[in-house]
């Protein structure tokens, strides 16, 4: 089931300069951590000048799915959503 | 006189995302991965599905299914709303990719190209066109996601490179030539060919016409004089011989936005706050575009299962939100209202250039309505839509939201 959060977070972000990729390594959410596992898609959107990176992605252990949305104009981390993927 | 089958090599190239909203839902969340997956307008019981997955699909989960019908068909479909943004991503992604190998590439709507590869630079260096099209395929795999697949289609005109890539979904790479045209043709159905309905059909079978073989085989007047009864026939009689003929590049002629009303209502000022959003998202794609309008065309559904439609072309051009809503609400304000609106729709026509800009003689006020509309459209572009909005829109943030285009891939 998709639920809709639209939390902050709290999340480490990593950077490799060889791959030249940046992308989210664990969220911290409810006192708990979740290892980021696959990264589904990552796209930016552009809420009026402002730059959103929205990553998607499942957790290590392939049990929860996340979108989360990077605000370029504060570094601030929203989980927008939740899935476990299963039906609604 | 007539006009033989193109042997020539194929050069055309047609390529479409398979299920590309489930496909790219189905990427981006990896649990949902190999289930049945639904992308409906809205996931209440009557929304309609848009795109389904090929799990979906399996199960009788098609295009134009309501989700009422989809959750009876299986109780664990996973229906998500649209996420247009990250479909236009794609799309960007997709073109670029096939950008790199040719700078002929049409888009044909959101997840669909044709690449006319006659002299591209990689057809120079010697390679076939079904090596690139497996490079292709593999390239949007890195530009996209591993889970993402591609329908690849090579043939001579942009109607056979379609039917191929159409012949073995998902993930197929065909080609259609002037050797295998006839073979190809015996496996399919009429409405197997792209543009032939079961309206055309049936003409096509009033005049025992009943197969793609005899269809080609058809002489090109009775094509034209019985069958069609104009020009389209000629064109039909080239398309299935392989000869180039849609290579039309149709231009901007309009502007639409519509809505289907999740609350029904026959509620004047309900709809006439709908229209206002409507006609400012209208107008802002009008502006964007560079346009000015010289009519407009209002259309409305209703529950009861009739319609009203009305066009109407102006004395003077429109440009501003204001000036858009106001020639709408004119119409609006004619109709009697049978029954609860279930669509609306506004869509501004008669389009031209915004410069230079044709002045009335009286019109002493419409420089300012146009700098009104430019400042609110910066206001909007720095602080995001719907920032500045009129006042009779206040509180509809989350009305007419943005829904997929699926034909119109202009704006992107």
């Amino acid at each position: 089931m998709r639920e809709k959060i639209n939390e902050e977070v709290s999340v480490i972000m990593y950077y490799s300069s060889s791959k030249r990729l940046a992308v989210p390594h664990l969220i911290r959410w409810q006192n708990r951590e979740y290892l980021v596992g696959k990264i589904g898609y990552h796209h930016t959107v552009m809420e009026g000048r402002v730059l959103h990176h929205i990553y998607e992605l499942a957790d290590k252990n392939q049990a929860l799915w996340f979108r989360l949305n990077l605000d370029t104009s504060n570094l601030h981390w929203r989980l927008e959503a939740i899935s476990d993927g299963n039906a609604n | 006189m007539e006009t033989p089958i193109n042997y020539n090599p194929p050069m055309m190239m047609h390529i479409d995302l398979n299920s590309c909203f489930a496909i790219i839902e189905q990427q981006a969340n990896p649990l949902i991965r190999n289930k049945p997956v639904a992308i409906a307008a809205y996931d209440t019981p009557r929304g309609i599905i848009i795109a389904s997955s090929y799990e979906a699909k399996a199960l009788g989960i098609k295009l134009g299914v309501s989700v009422r019908d989809a959750r009876l068909l299986c109780r664990d479909v996973i229906v998500m709303t649209p996420d247009p943004e990250k479909y236009f991503d794609a799309h960007r992604r997709f073109k670029r990719v096939l950008q790199n190998y040719t700078d002929s590439v049409t888009p044909k709507s959101v997840d669909e190209f044709v690449i006319d590869f006659r002299g591209s630079p990689a057809v120079r260096r010697g390679k076939s066109l079904q090596e690139i099209g497996f490079e292709i395929k593999s390239d949007i795999k890195q530009a996209i996601g591993e889970y993402v697949t591609v329908n690849v289609g090579i043939g001579p005109n942009r109607f056979l490179a379609k039917l191929a890539a159409g012949l073995n979904k998902p993930d197929g790479l065909d080609t259609i030539n002037g050797d295998n045209l006839r073979e190809i043709y015996a496996k399919l159905q009429l409405i197997d060919l792209p543009g032939i309905n079961t309206r055309y059909s049936a003409r096509l079978n009033a005049a025992n016409i009943y197969t793609p073989i005899q269809f080609l085989d058809a002489p090109m007047p009775l094509l034209k004089k019985r069958v069609f009864k104009s020009v389209v026939g000629f064109y039909w009689y080239l398309r299935l011989r392989g000869h180039e003929i849609d290579q039309v590049d149709f231009g901007r002629k309009s502007f639409g936005q519509q809505y289907a009303l999740g609350d029904k209502t026959s509620d004047p000022e309900q709809l006439s706050r709908l229209l206002m959003k409507l006609c400012e998202k209208a107008g802002r794609r009008l502006r964007k575009g560079g346009f000015v309008a010289g009519g407009i065309h209002l259309w409305l559904n209703f529950e009861n299962r009739t319609y009203y439609a009305q066009g109407k072309k102006l004395h003077r051009d429109i440009y501003s939100t204001q000036d858009i809503y106001l020639a709408a609400q004119r119409i609006l304000s004619n109709v009697s209202i049978p029954a609860r609106v279930t669509n609306i729709g506004v869509t501004v026509i008669d389009l031209h250039p915004s410069n230079p800009e044709q002045l009335g003689l009286f019109d002493d006020s419409r420089l300012d309505t146009r700098s009104l509309a430019r400042a609110a459209d910066l206001i909007n572009d720095r602080y995001g839509e719907f920032t500045l909005v009129p006042a009779i829109m206040a509180n509809m943030q989350d009305v007419v939201l943005k829904r997929v285009a699926f034909g119109s891939i202009r704006d992107l």
